[in-house]
């Protein structure tokens, strides 16, 4: 396969993945640079693609005073809040789903399956209602509760769980083992990769997700980094400056984007389940 | 095993299961299920949020008011040419998609999809108010019409660009898979981090886009300030952002794909461009005609775009629906008249998810 054509279509790919990267290194490269310089030209070396002059002034400014160290702690606990209820309920269905047999279990895999139809803004205003109702808006439980009733993961988990061969439950029955034992020292050990995978798909749904915390966190308080962001980005040249914003844009992404590239397998895989079947 | 749970011991199959499915059925009821009834409930009350919060009683059984009020009008009568453009799409694309299905490109599930929106395509754009008449909701059409563009803008340049990448990239090297992970880095980041790049690589001022056009004696383009151009720059940033996950369906499509097909291929020098013209795009079909679909409702939902970067301007340009069901909800306090539009929104969605999921189903 390495021969003259695939060095020529490396050549050929490198101008568009230059150009699809542009924009991050702009971004990356503007925090970098001073915001007195900013103000005038954003232009200064390189079409300002080249951080010079270099500052790291604007990470500092950063995390010594205003709200992006707290955002981003919110959305750390939001993440991980989130991930670990949407692995208790979708390992747990997804088993029973599955592997259990019992009364109206057709009608209920449908039942919860039929949910993969209803897009979040068809239910965030009744949502925003009851929230209000019980009084839990600028609430962690507020963030969080809403996104565990995912039904792609309670889907991710049922294929994985039906895929395992019988003989492995089976041996473990004709020792006694109750249910709810194989379940926990059997199935859920066998899960990991599974789990693995929907562990970081909820977490960077939840470190992205924007609409359900734009209308229940209106308390700067308990905003996530991704809606504190957008809150400054609306004045960025007035009163943070155009580095200083960069530099929440690139702190934002951080996260996700080392996730992204240790985990990539387990993220392209749950993408692959996910999008052709959810 | 461990003697822990030994009253489990005597708990049976289904009681077991139930314990299982509780979690999950739980919150389901509580945070899918009541609130997408409840989002319906809401729509049929004339109903204000601020009036609501203070007294529960200020709300009005008003039926189907809500969705007359924002889908209807005074004397509105249909005409068969009064959006030329549209609707003589619609009678072409009903004559495509039966020529597609005879030619046999394209499954029947697929061509009676495309009748469908050919058909709504000449019929919906006929109504209008007659003289005298008017829309109770001016702003709720052409806000769908906007959406609809933003939508068949975005779809096509996402299927298109990614389709050709991963046809490119789609080789076990390490370059390769650098080149995939590096087209999919943007897809992970947020809204609000990919709105704030563009905004300002936007920027006749200090925009990157401005300053190379700038430096080549060209005046810098106003791009979201601009009626004709704020649709484009959005749906520019958009493909930027959404093209990994359609490039990911689509190497996994490619996958199945048999390699024996390109080395047959190959004996008749079929190589290159004869090669993805020939082999790749029919073997593709099915993974083109899903990732489109799953495409068509991942964009229909379009919000931070038009309401971080345009604020849905400039003059209305920008509007979409989401951002509409949100100011309608939160800006103007109409929860009825939002939730009836939230409910049309979940009506076209549906309608997608049900076609994607019999796509899904259809062959093997």
């Amino acid at each position: 396969m390495l021969n003259r054509g695939y060095y020529w279509l490396i050549t050929a790919l490198a101008v568009p993945a230059f150009l699809w990267l542009i924009p991050t290194i702009w971004m990356v490269s503007l925090s970098f640079q001073p915001n007195e310089v900013l103000a005038r030209t954003t232009s200064t070396t390189a079409f300002g693609l080249i951080p010079l002059p270099f500052t790291i002034e604007n990470y500092v400014a950063l995390f010594s005073f205003g709200q992006t160290p707290l955002w981003f702690l919110n959305s750390l606990i939001v993440a991980a809040g989130m991930a670990l209820g949407v692995l208790l309920v979708s390992t747990t269905s997804g088993y029973a789903l599955a592997r259990l047999d019992f009364p109206f279990k057709k009608s209920l895999t449908i039942i919860c399956l039929i949910g993969l139809m209803v897009p979040e803004q068809a239910v965030f205003i009744p949502l925003y209602t009851m929230f209000a109702d019980l009084g839990w808006h600028n609430s962690y439980q507020a963030l969080i509760l809403p996104r565990l009733a995912v039904p792609i993961g309670v889907f991710l988990m049922m294929q994985f769980f039906k895929a395992i061969p019988d003989d492995i439950e089976e041996a473990a029955r004709l020792d006694g083992v109750t249910w709810l034992q194989i379940f926990w020292y059997v199935m859920l050990p066998l899960a990991r990769p599974a789990m693995m995978t929907l562990a970081i798909l909820t977490v960077l749904y939840a470190w992205n997700d924007y609409l359900w915390p734009l209308v229940s966190a209106q308390r700067q308080e308990f905003f996530t980094i991704t809606l504190g962001l957008a809150s400054i980005q609306s004045n960025f040249a007035q009163s943070e400056g155009l580095g200083r914003v960069m530099a929440s844009g690139v702190i934002a992404s951080l996260p996700v984007v080392i996730m992204f590239l240790i985990f990539q397998r387990y993220v392209v895989q749950a993408m692959t389940v996910g999008g052709s079947k959810g | 095993m461990p003697e822990k749970h030994t009253s489990g011991r005597r708990m049976t199959e289904s009681q077991a299961a139930l314990v299982l499915l509780l979690p999950f059925l739980a919150t389901y009821a509580l945070f899918l299920v009541y609130p997408f009834f409840r989002g319906i409930w809401i729509s049929l009350h004339d109903w204000n949020l601020m009036a609501v919060a203070f007294n529960p009683d200020a709300k009005e059984f008003v039926g189907l008011h809500n969705y007359e009020r924002v889908m209807w009008g005074k004397d509105i009568t249909w005409g068969a040419l009064i959006s030329p453009v549209q609707q003589v799409i619609g009678v072409l694309g009903f004559g495509l998609s039966i020529f597609l299905h005879r030619i046999g490109w394209v499954s029947k599930v697929t061509a009676v999809a495309l009748g469908v929106a050919a058909i709504l395509l000449f019929v919906l754009p006929g109504f209008h108010p007659a003289e005298g008449g008017r829309w109770y909701d001016r702003r709720f059409w052409p806000t769908v019409g906007n959406t609809l563009i933003f939508v068949g803008l975005t779809v096509p340049g996402v299927v298109v660009s990614a389709l050709l990448l991963a046809a490119a990239v789609n080789r076990e090297t390490r370059a390769m898979s650098a080149f995939r992970t590096l087209f999919f880095l943007s897809q992970i980041m947020s809204v609000t981090v990919v709105t704030l790049i563009w905004q300002i690589m936007f920027s006749p001022r200090q925009g990157l886009i401005a300053n190379i056009t700038e430096t080549f004696g060209g005046s810098p383009i106003v791009w979201l300030t601009d009626e004709h151009l704020a649709m484009a720059a959005i749906v520019i940033t958009t493909i930027w952002w959404s093209l990994g996950i359609a490039m990911i369906l689509f190497l996994a499509g490619l996958q199945d794909i048999s390699k024996d097909l390109y080395e047959a291929a190959a004996l008749d020098n079929a190589t290159g461009a004869k090669a993805f013209w020939h082999i790749t795009l029919p073997n593709l079909k099915r993974t083109i005609t899903l990732v489109i679909v799953l495409q068509v409702i991942l964009q229909f939902q379009v919000f931070g775009q038009a309401h971080l970067m345009t604020r849905g301007g400039p003059n209305d340009s920008t509007q979409v629906l989401v951002r509409y069901i949100y100011q309608t909800a939160f800006r103007d306090s109409d929860l009825g008249r939002a939730s009836a539009m939230a409910v049309f929104l979940f009506v076209i969605m549906g309608a997608f998810s049900v076609l994607q999921f019999v796509l899904g189903r259809e062959e093997d």
